[in-house]
C-alpha cells in the first residue's frame, strides 16, 4: 500500500472558494501509476520509483489541497494513445496516469516506473513526467514537466528542457532523495507556483 | 503524424483574467511569469484514453446518500453532452462533480463556515459519458455562500465540474451556474471571463417541467472541452 498525504487540512477562510476537490474523490493508490486501478496488482513493467515534493505558493508557504495529475511514457518510452506511432506496443499493464493531492504541508507523492525516453520529430525526449496542477485560485491548470537527475546527457539534449533559459532548467530536474517506503529510489522536486524569477517553477502553455 | 500538432489557440477573451479581487489565491498561486511555449511532442498530445478503471464511475446520484437518506434541498437533475472542438460527442469521458449543500456549505474540513451541514449530503459524484457523449447527475440545488474577507462577495449557487476526456488535451475544470440567479451578474469569478458569450456557456439551461420525466427540476449543460466554443475553465 502506498502512503497518501492525508493529514487534516488547515482551515483557511480564503480557500473556501474555487476548485475544492472533495477528499472523498481520492482513494489510496490513485497516485500509483504502476497499477491499472488502485486495488489492482502492480502490472507495469520497469523499475519502480517515487516522485515526491511540495507545492508552494507565493511566500513559500504550502499550497494546501492542490491536485496533481501525472502522465508519462512506459519504460520503453511509449504511450498507449494513437498519437504515438508505437502505441500498440505500449505496455498494456501500465496506465501512465495518476492523481495525487497535497496535504497541510503541501506535500505530494507519486509512485511509478522510470519512463523511457523516445525520439521525436523535434529531437530526443529525455525521460520525464508531465505534471498538471489544479487548485483553488488556479483557473484552468498549470502544466509542467519533471526530469530526472540520472539522465544528465539526455536532459541536455531534450528539446523542451533546453528551450528554457539556462538558469531555469535545474528547476525542472528532480533531486535524488534516498528511497521510498518500498526501497525504490525516490526523487524530489518542489514546485513554487509564484516567487522570485530565479525560483519560480517554469510552466508551459497547455 | 498527420494530425495537427496544435489545436487552435484559445481566444483570451474566453479565459478568466486573474487576479480576481477578493480572491487572494488567484495571486498567490498564479505564476508571475508567462507560460513558456514548447514544441509539442507525443507526450503532450497523448494522455490516458479511458480512466474508468482508475476513477470508477457509477456515483451519479448525490441526492440519495443511502436508501431512505435523502439530502435536503430542491431535487434537480443536471445533464448534457461532453463535446469536442468540432461539436462531436466525447464518449467515455469521466465527469466529476462537487458542490455545497442546500445551505451553501461544503462537506469539507476546510469549510468551517457557520452554516448547517446536512448529514445526508456529501456533495460529490462521478460518472462517465455514454456513447453519445451524454452525462447526468441527480443532486440538489446548492445554496449560495459568502466569501470570507472579500467585501461582501457572495458566490451564486454553482456546481464544480471536472471532465477527463481521452488524452491530456481533453481536460476541463469549470463551474456551472443556474439561470436567472441575481448573484450571477455580480460573481467575480464568472465576471473574470471577459467575453459575454463565453460567460453564458457557464450557465445551465432550464428545462420546462413538461420536458422532465420525474419530480425534479431539470437543467441542461453541455461541456465543450476545446475550441472556439470551449466552456471556460473556472
Ligand atoms: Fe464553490
Amino acid at each position: 500500500m502506498t502512503p497518501r498525504p492525508n493529514a487534516p487540512l488547515v482551515p483557511t477562510a480564503w480557500a473556501t472558494i474555487g476548485p475544492f476537490f472533495p477528499q472523498t474523490f481520492f482513494r489510496d493508490g490513485d497516485n500509483d501509476l504502476t497499477r491499472l486501478a488502485p486495488d489492482a496488482p502492480q502490472t507495469a513493467q520497469g523499475r519502480p520509483f517515487w516522485l515526491t515534493g511540495r507545492v508552494l505558493q507565493e511566500g513559500g508557504g504550502p499550497c494546501v489541497n492542490a491536485v496533481l495529475e501525472a502522465w508519462q511514457a512506459d519504460a520503453a518510452g511509449r504511450f498507449r494513445h494513437p498519437r504515438d506511432p508505437a502505441w500498440q506496443q505500449a505496455d498494456p499493464g501500465f496506465l501512465g496516469w495518476g492523481r495525487a493531492w497535497t496535504d497541510a504541508e503541501g506535500c505530494f507523492a507519486f509512485r511509478s516506473i522510470l519512463p523511457g525516453g523516445y525520439q521525436d520529430a523535434s529531437g530526443p525526449r529525455a525521460p520525464h513526467i508531465n505534471l498538471a496542477i489544479i487548485g483553488s485560485g488556479i483557473m484552468g491548470r498549470l502544466a509542467t514537466c519533471v526530469f530526472l537527475p540520472d539522465f544528465a546527457e539526455a536532459n541536455a539534449a531534450d528539446p523542451v528542457l533546453s528551450s528554457l533559459p539556462a538558469p531555469l532548467r535545474p528547476l525542472l530536474v528532480a533531486r535524488a532523495d534516498g528511497q521510498g517506503p518500498d526501497g525504490a529510489p525516490r526523487f524530489s522536486l518542489d514546485l513554487l507556483l509564484r516567487g522570485d524569477a530565479a525560483e519560480e517553477t517554469p510552466f508551459f502553455e497547455d | 503524424m498527420n494530425q495537427p500538432d496544435r489545436f487552435d489557440p484559445l481566444d483570451p477573451a474566453t479565459q478568466p483574467v486573474v487576479p480576481v479581487p477578493g480572491y487572494p489565491n488567484t495571486i498567490r498561486r498564479n505564476p508571475s511569469r508567462a507560460a513558456f511555449r514548447r514544441v509539442l511532442t507525443r507526450t503532450e498530445l497523448t494522455g490516458p484514453l479511458d480512466l474508468a478503471e482508475k476513477l470508477r464511475p457509477g456515483d451519479d446520484n448525490l441526492a440519495v446518500l443511502a436508501p431512505g437518506r435523502m439530502a435536503q434541498g430542491q431535487l434537480i437533475h443536471v445533464g448534457g453532452r461532453v463535446l469536442d472542438e468540432d461539436g462531436r460527442p466525447v464518449a467515455g469521458a469521466i465527469v466529476e462533480l462537487w458542490q455545497a449543500n442546500a445551505g451553501g456549505r461544503y462537506f469539507h474540513p476546510i469549510d468551517q463556515r457557520d452554516a448547517p451541514l446536512d448529514p445526508d449530503f456529501i456533495g460529490n459524484g462521478r460518472t462517465r459519458s455514454d456513447d453519445s457523449g451524454r452525462y447526468g447527475f441527480f443532486t440538489i440545488k446548492p445554496g449560495a455562500y459568502p466569501v470570507p474577507d472579500s467585501g461582501r462577495w457572495w458566490r451564486p449557487p454553482h456546481i464544480h465540474i471536472s471532465v477527463l476526456g481521452p488524452g491530456s488535451l481533453m481536460r476541463l475544470v469549470t463551474q456551472m451556474y443556474f439561470p436567472g440567479d441575481p448573484l450571477n451578474a455580480i460573481d467575480r469569478i464568472l465576471n473574470a471571463v471577459p467575453d459575454a458569450a463565453a460567460r453564458a456557456r457557464c450557465i445551465a439551461g432550464f428545462l420546462p417541467p413538461e420536458a422532465v420525466e420525474g419530480d425534479w427540476q431539470g437543467f441542461t449543460h453541455d461541456l465543450v472541452l476545446r475550441g472556439r466554443h470551449a466552456t471556460p475553465p473556472l
